[in-house]
């Protein structure tokens, strides 16, 4: 059984070359499928990859009580003591809690790559914000320094837009601004804003409440309690969310939708591609199909016929998938994008090939299982006539 | 005309290999009008918007005092300045967002495109709660003229209550997008009496100008008033805009035309291959045909006729079934209502499905032209 099954198939495996147009239809038209979805879904995991890089489980975000993001928030000075105070908050090496109150500004700048307006947010963080934030890393320059119009720069926010150069200066309220550095973040999102003193920038911006407020809780099981602190405590009105969970629902629509992208366009055009596979499959069982009658009448039994068919279809889906997959890797992989301010890359994992060449491979195997069928359904007296 | 019935029948030659053709490019046709009509809704929005209509935003997200209005009216230039504040809220449930317009009477001036009656705009003035709604969002919640509709907000009033109760006096719609447009306007001076904090601020001054051409010097001018105060402005026209507005999403345009463009490869590859693989099994028909007297000229059309005719069978079929997914999705996304169907995009799309038949029949059609009748009747 195998063995004839190893060799109907190696035959027809053999006579793909002998036929190339018809083969090519198949190859090209996976490789197009697979290539847009694979292009598609990876701003969806380079997206994902970014936001999950920022968030820790072991740090909790207090924003105004039904506040959807930061930006929308408001927490009064009063609140930032009664919030730092709170228990379960790890505290530094000189004790003070490793809490950060964040003031947030967008900043008018230009895109480099059309000259377009865009904003790119400047974040003010408090003493603690970088013990809060150890992923941050000075790349270039020096840090800013408090009470002074300083500030820094992250490393996606500097590739993408314009006069953000170690040393340019920054048109904010109150005047100039001077870029003293440029950091990394671990490529999230904050890689993607400025930093600089919370006090200096409230101050210059006349405002009197932070926007956010980040802790760091001593384990990541004591969030409940902590949450529990800050909303039983009547003096505040806020919401309190792990960092990961803000993150990951602040990302749900984007994905959603860059997802239903992919997966309409992929699923139209991988509809057009079965179809052309069928017709493919027919044509070639209809040529050989006086051949495949007389190994019939020789012996060899249906289902060596049928994997054969299906094996030929499987194997030139698979190619045309990888060729798909190499298409999507070396145009698309580590490519900028920005969806609003954040700025990412393009990320074609494994997880994605992999996801491409299945899908490949199921269509394929449709578009050969109906041929196939027909391959062994005629009798053989007949398809010894010619059909 | 007369050699229809022939083109008809070689088409039908081979019907599984003809219909799984047909099927294939029918299906590709249908991605193509989704990609138009989506490429389509951005060009629509783009031109929606109006040089003549200059936006004074916050540079730095701080409201901007509501006094601005008449230093920026007296730039040579300036027709009207509208101020509008907008409070953000919600329905019932936070997934029903809304974002209401607290504007006065001037706004009108600023947004002819919203179609509003005398007597409808005089009752909105009249009434300090009034709000007036879009068909479309009035369908959606199912608010009649005369509801009492209450919005859930972060914005605290003087008692600290954060709901809001509008009255809705008036139903509109908007010209550029009828039956959508999703406006909610209400009155500025309740708004700002009724708030607990930032009175007398707005977070953007609608500007009309004289002249379109000179939208980005009079936004310097403007900006320049407010350059050394604590809220400076960013001016911009509504078209710059929407431009970045578009590009805050990503580039939609480059995604479509790069989807596009493997789109059309594959056709080329689907059509090709079935007139290459149609007219190699007919070579000795062709060489009849020739042999009754038909010339080369007349024989090559007939092949052109085949590929022209399959292709523009499933290119309708394709953009029919399209034109009845582009309602479907506006009603299963909320932000898919700018999908548009136009009939450029239609004659486009039977532009590309004759190209895509004229090159994939080039080489068939040519074969069969210069067919030696003696050597195809032999089966050489």
């Amino acid at each position: 059984m195998i063995r004839q099954i190893l060799a109907v198939t190696g035959m027809g495996l053999r006579a793909i070359p002998e036929r190339p147009g018809g083969s090519l239809v198949i190859v090209i038209g996976m490789a197009l499928v697979v290539a847009v979805m694979i292009s598609i879904l990876s701003m969806s995991t380079g997206f994902m990859r970014t936001v999950h890089n920022t968030g820790r489980a072991d740090r909790a975000v207090v924003l105004g009580r039904g506040s959807q993001s930061e930006f929308a928030s408001e927490i009064p000075r009063d609140s930032v003591v009664a919030i730092a105070n709170a228990p379960n908050i790890r505290t530094g090496a000189d004790g003070k809690p490793i809490v950060s109150a964040d003031a947030l500004v967008s900043v008018a700048v230009v895109k480099k790559s059309n000259g377009l307006d865009a904003y790119v947010v400047l974040r003010g963080v408090g003493p603690e914000g970088f013990a809060l934030r150890p992923e941050i890393k000075l790349l270039s320059g020096r840090m800013f320094r408090a009470a002074t119009h300083e500030l820094i720069v992250g490393k996606s926010a500097l590739t993408q837009f314009e006069g953000l150069t170690v040393g340019s200066q920054v048109s904010l309220p109150e005047g100039d601004w001077t870029v003293t550095g440029s950091f990394e973040s671990n490529g999230d999102e904050v890689e993607s804003q400025l930093l600089a003193d919370s006090e200096t920038v409230l101050s210059a911006m006349r405002a009197t409440s932070f926007r956010s407020m980040t802790v760091m809780l001593d384990r990541p099981e004591s969030f409940e309690r902590f949450r529990a602190a800050l909303t039983t405590n009547p003096a505040l009105t806020v919401d309190v969310k792990r960092e990961t969970e803000l993150l990951a629902a602040q990302s749900k629509d984007l994905n959603r939708f860059l997802t239903m992208i992919a997966y309409v366009v992929g699923g139209i055009m991988g509809l057009g591609a079965t179809f052309g596979a069928l017709n493919t499959m027919y044509s070639m069982v209809s040529a050989r199909l006086v051949e495949i009658a007389t190994l019939r009448a020789m012996g060899f039994g249906g289902a060596a016929v049928v994997v054969s068919v299906l094996a030929e279809s499987l194997l030139l889906a698979f190619l045309g998938a990888v060729i798909g997959a190499a298409i999507a890797w070396i145009a698309f992989n580590g490519n900028f994008h920005s969806v609003g301010g954040l700025v990412f890359r393009l990320a074609v994992t494994p997880g994605l090939v992999g996801l491409g060449v299945g899908f490949a491979c199921a269509l394929g195997f449709i578009g050969g299982l109906f041929p196939a069928i027909r391959a062994v359904g005629l009798p053989v007296t007949t398809a010894l006539r010619g059909g | 005309m007369k050699y229809f019935p022939l083109v008809w029948n070689g088409l039908w030659r081979n019907r599984a290999r003809t219909l799984f053709t047909l099927l294939s490019i029918t299906v590709a046709f249908i991605l193509f009008g989704i990609l138009a009509g989506v490429d389509a809704g951005f060009a629509h929005s783009l031109e929606a918007s109006r040089m003549d209509r200059l936006f004074a935003d916050p540079k730095f997200g701080t409201p901007l005092p509501i006094s601005y209005a008449e230093q920026i009216a007296r730039v040579p230039g300036v027709l009207v300045v509208a101020p509008r504040m907008v409070l953000g809220g919600y329905y019932q449930d936070p997934k029903n967002g809304l974002g209401v317009m607290c504007r006065d009477v001037r706004f009108f001036s600023l947004r002819p495109e919203i179609q509003i009656s005398k007597q409808q705009m005089q009752l909105l003035e009249r009434t300090r709660t009034g709000a007036a709604v879009s068909v479309e969002l009035a369908r959606k919640y199912g608010w009649k003229v005369g509801d009492k509709i209450p919005l859930n907000t972060t914005t605290a009033q003087m008692d600290g209550n954060k709901v809001w109760t509008f009255d809705l006096v008036a139903i509109i719609d908007d010209r550029d997008y009828p039956g959508e447009g999703g406006w909610f306007l209400a009155n500025y001076k309740y708004y700002d009496e009724a708030r607990l904090d930032n009175k007398g601020t707005i977070t953007r001054f609608l500007v009309r100008i004289s002249d379109p051409g000179r939208g980005a010097q009079i936004g310097r001018q403007i900006d320049r008033l407010f350059v050394n105060s604590a809220a400076p402005t960013r001016t911009n026209s509504e078209r710059a805009s929407t431009q970045s507005g578009l590009q805050y999403i990503g580039d939609v345009s480059y995604l479509t035309r790069a989807v596009l463009g493997a789109v059309f490869f594959m056709l080329l590859c689907l059509s090709g291959n079935t007139m290459l693989q149609s007219v190699r099994e007919r070579i000795p028909e062709f060489a009849a045909l020739k042999a009754m007297g038909f010339s080369d000229n007349i024989v090559l059309l007939l092949v052109i006729g085949e590929a022209v005719l399959l292709c523009i069978i499933a290119a309708a079929a394709g953009l029919a079934l399209s034109e009845l997914a582009i309602p479907l999705a506006r009603t299963a996304q909320d932000w898919l209502y700018i999908l548009q169907m136009p009939w450029l995009a239609m004659l486009e799309g039977f532009g590309l499905a004759l190209l895509v038949a004229l090159i994939s029949a080039l080489l068939p059609a040519w074969r069969v032209k210069q067919l030696s009748v003696v050597d195809a009747l032999a089966r050489r």
